[in-house]
């Protein structure tokens, strides 16, 4: 039972301390810095922002 | 942002991208060397692999369909088919399941984790050959596991049935995918990440893991008494949270933005709603366990876990809501919008069921009932597999350079599984709660409580049927597509392939 | 930015879910994976007690039929759903109860009633016989798919019945001349759901005197 307690004490500290870390990691490397620009990955030069893909149907348009 | 050159990619990896992109000697600081692919250039290095995944995915759900249609049927008229031990219930249902999770879900995962992967890092994909082979081989595991289910060798463990000898074909066709979707992560061209590459590493690294314990721990060395039940739910419900959910968010969080070309509402959330994801699905497995013979800190612990799930489905909810907004019309034009937005919401439904059904004084009335059958309808069919489709309305004409040929088999199949699965999951839900409502009534008796569930069942058998319809004309269309492919070559017609909705219209 | 992206999310992945694989795996295998028989000081009885090799084989059989689906193996405490008023048993099981099942069968389903205690509710192996041949015969209304590949139809010998012919009557008869008796398979299944019972006193779980007759 105690190896237990210990196991489970420890995960309790380690895990959020990992986790702290990681979230100062990734605020220190600048992955938070521009969300903007990361919601932009999906988009390039042949297919930018404002141009939408894949509406193929007839349906109602604007 | 200012990038600085980066830590040089290996040599031996770089070799395996096709000449010019891999020189690397033009490649501008910001890619960190390896020059980012144009988009048609990396759906055609995508072709060959990803086709075999969809099309041996489509194939085995055609069979999985066929095979719950059956376990249906014989839940409200078990005389069908009775003479055939070998398509006895239990094997009809057990080999549905592996077909669709393991067969279908699976395998359409993953081709859509490698075409995402490759478009994100904006690589061709490397070696697709080697990707072709694993998948190859990850069909002869399934077959082997389901040929083995339906002969009697099924472990009994839900989610695991396939027999010992069938698991490490699985495995090691599965390790060799998720190795792959590593090197070309590493590959890159891209140095930034967007959120759907954090879903797909996460899961390709999640998933080995949770097999290999659940084969070690349950059928190589089997653990003794009910720890074989917390390992089998361990690994049941993350195979879900942990490995579908992670694929399906990924794709929302492509798709929406490139069909509706505006970015996704709010980055920094859907950040939270990964990191919250992880740290709080994997402990909600022993929900499944409440009122079981184990340890009450384990259940109490998942029931928590279950209920904090609330942060990212919230999170992930309102940030595609906001995304969409003022662009719903939209489904009515793109096939791949539909469905996904389809399986965004029901995401939210199947996510916030499944924390109502985890607290206490729910699950006693809906643990042992048809509600939990309706519920993981609504997260592996109404979210999952509606996710998946939409995805393969996108990516199949890409990568084959050809239209979809029927604008009426789209119709017919987006309709008949929509409908399909809320005359599924809706009524079912209703009746697996009354069911359980009764059961806990000890005053009537337990056949009572049968014959009131079989209405309930013959409709579900209808709703399956219409499932079956919406697959089959799935099924139709992209056979079409296929044929189209080996046809000589035709002037091709630009709607999706070039995004030019509005002309062809015009043109009209 | 001078680093990758790679090594955080690596580790940030994994550790996740490491933290659940060492508190819902690896934990309860630690308290749960060594628990023994208890012997009761009074009446020097042991629980549970281990089961018998047909009955074993037969495990086997309730297993590759996938019995699991529409059965359960488990009793909820008093005051938590029905179980014990229904008779499905006289107490919650405890983990103690499985330590000898190879594959534990907890079930998710009630499409058909708990078996825990089956073999202390129905000890009749003929009613079992009868009830795996088609469900109908003992329990009409049931949606329990007939079981009659775990029989023989075979003409009737010189010397007569055999001992172990199903009892069957009216539709369910077999044709003239011939009876129905249980193959291996059918006598290992039907040991084992008459060895299922888990109402021996434990001290994590013990039996109310009042209702322990």
């Amino acid at each position: 039972m105690p190896v237990i307690s210990f196991i489970l004490l420890g995960s309790v500290v380690l895990l959020p301390a990992v986790a702290l870390w990681a979230l100062r990691w990734a605020t220190a490397a600048g992955q938070f810095r521009c969300p903007d620009k990361a919601a932009l990955l999906p988009f390039d030069e042949s297919e930018p922002v404002g141009v939408e893909t894949d509406l193929i149907l007839g349906g109602n348009r604007r | 942002m200012s990038h600085q050159s980066q830590t040089p990619r290996s040599q031996t990896l770089r070799a395996l991208l096709p000449g010019d992109v891999g020189a690397g000697s033009g490649g501008d600081v910001q890619t960190g060397g390896v020059q980012k692919a144009a988009l048609a250039e990396i759906d055609a290095s995508c072709r060959v692999p990803v086709l075999f995944f969809f099309l041996s995915g489509l194939g085995w759900l055609i069979a999985g369909s066929l095979l719950a249609i059956v376990a249906s049927i014989k839940l409200h008229s078990p005389g069908f088919l009775g003479a055939w031990e070998w398509l006895g219930f239990a094997n009809v249902r057990t080999a549905h399941l592996n077909t669709v999770i393991y067969g279908f879900a699976s395998q359409v995962s993953v081709g859509v984790s490698l075409w995402l992967m490759c478009r994100l890092c904006r690589i061709p994909l490397p070696a697709p050959g080697l990707v072709t082979v694993a998948n190859l081989f990850y069909n002869l595991g399934v077959t082997v596991g389901v040929v083995g289910i339906l002969r009697g060798d099924s472990t009994a463990i839900e989610w695991l049935e396939m027999p010992r000898y069938a698991t490490p074909i699985l495995f090691v066709s599965y390790a060799l995918i998720a190795v792959w979707t590593i090197v070309t992560f590493r590959l890159r061209a891209e140095r930034h990440l967007y959120v759907s590459q954090w879903y797909l590493l996460a899961a390709v690294l999640w998933f080995p893991w949770l097999y290999g314990t659940a084969q070690v721990m349950l059928l190589l060395e089997p653990v003794r008494g009910v720890v074989q039940a917390a390992v089998n739910w361990w690994f049941a419900h993350n195979v879900l949270g942990l490995w579908f959910t992670p694929i399906g968010l990924a794709s929302i969080y492509y798709f929406i933005p490139k069909v509706i070309g505006r970015p996704i509402h709010s980055y920094y959330l859907s950040v939270l709603g990964f990191w919250s994801l992880a740290l709080f699905y994997n402990w909600n497995g022993m929900h499944h366990l409440v009122g079981g013979p184990l340890p009450a800190w384990m259940i109490t612990i998942s029931i928590v876990a279950s209920v904090m799930m609330l942060i990212p489905v919230i999170t992930v909810a309102i940030n595609h809501h906001f995304t969409m907004l003022g662009h719903f019309g939209k489904m009515r034009q793109s096939p791949t919008l539909r469905f996904i937005v389809f399986g965004a919401v029901s995401y939210t439904l199947a996510s916030l069921q499944g924390v109502a059904s985890a607290l206490r004084s729910v699950s006693e009335v809906t643990h042992f009932t048809h509600h939990t059958i309706a519920h993981a309808h609504l997260g592996m069919y109404a979210f999952f597999t509606m996710v998946m489709f939409g995805a393969m309305y996108y990516i199949l004409p890409r990568i084959t350079q050809r239209e979809w040929p029927s604008n009426g088999l789209i119709s017919l199949h987006f309709w008949g599984v929509a409908l399909g699965i809320v005359l599924y999951v809706v009524p079912m839900s209703l009746m697996g709660f009354l069911q359980g409502t009764k059961l806990n009534d000890p005053t009537i008796r337990f056949l009572d409580v049968v014959q009131f569930t079989l209405p309930w069942l013959k409709l579900r058998t209808v709703a399956g049927l219409l499932l079956v319809v919406g697959h089959v004309a799935f099924v139709g269309n992209v056979a079409w597509l296929l044929v189209r492919m080996f046809e000589p070559y035709r002037k091709p017609v630009v709607r999706i392939l070039t995004g030019e909705a509005e002309t062809l219209a015009a043109g009209k | 930015m001078t680093m990758s992206y790679g090594p955080l999310l690596f580790l940030g992945i994994l550790l996740t879910l490491a933290s659940s694989w060492v508190g819902l795996v690896l934990m309860p295998h630690r308290q749960l994976g060594s628990l023994t028989q208890h012997t009761d000081t009074n009446t020097a009885a042991i629980f549970p007690a281990a089961r018998a090799g047909e009955a074993q084989q037969g495990a086997e059989h309730y297993r590759s039929l996938g019995c699991v689906y529409c059965h359960t193996q488990q009793v909820r405490p008093e005051g938590y759903g029905s179980d014990l008023e229904r008779g499905w048993g006289r107490r919650r099981t405890v983990s103690r109860d499985y330590i000898h099942d190879r594959t534990v069968m907890l079930g998710t389903m009630r499409t058909g009633p708990d078996l825990t205690n089956i073999g202390e509710r129905q000890s009749d192996a003929a009613w079992h016989y009868r009830h795996l041949y088609n469900p109908q015969i003992t329990s009409p209304g049931s949606i329990m798919p007939p079981h009659a590949f775990l029989f023989e139809t075979r003409a009737i010998g010189p010397s007569g019945r055999s001992t172990n012919a199903l009892v069957l009557e009216g539709a369910f008869a077999p044709p003239a001349g011939t009876e129905v008796v249980p193959t291996r398979r059918a006598e290992q299944l039907v040991a084992y759901l008459r060895s299922l019972k888990s109402s021996g006193d434990l001290p994590e779980a013990p039996v109310k005197k009042e209702e322990a007759k």
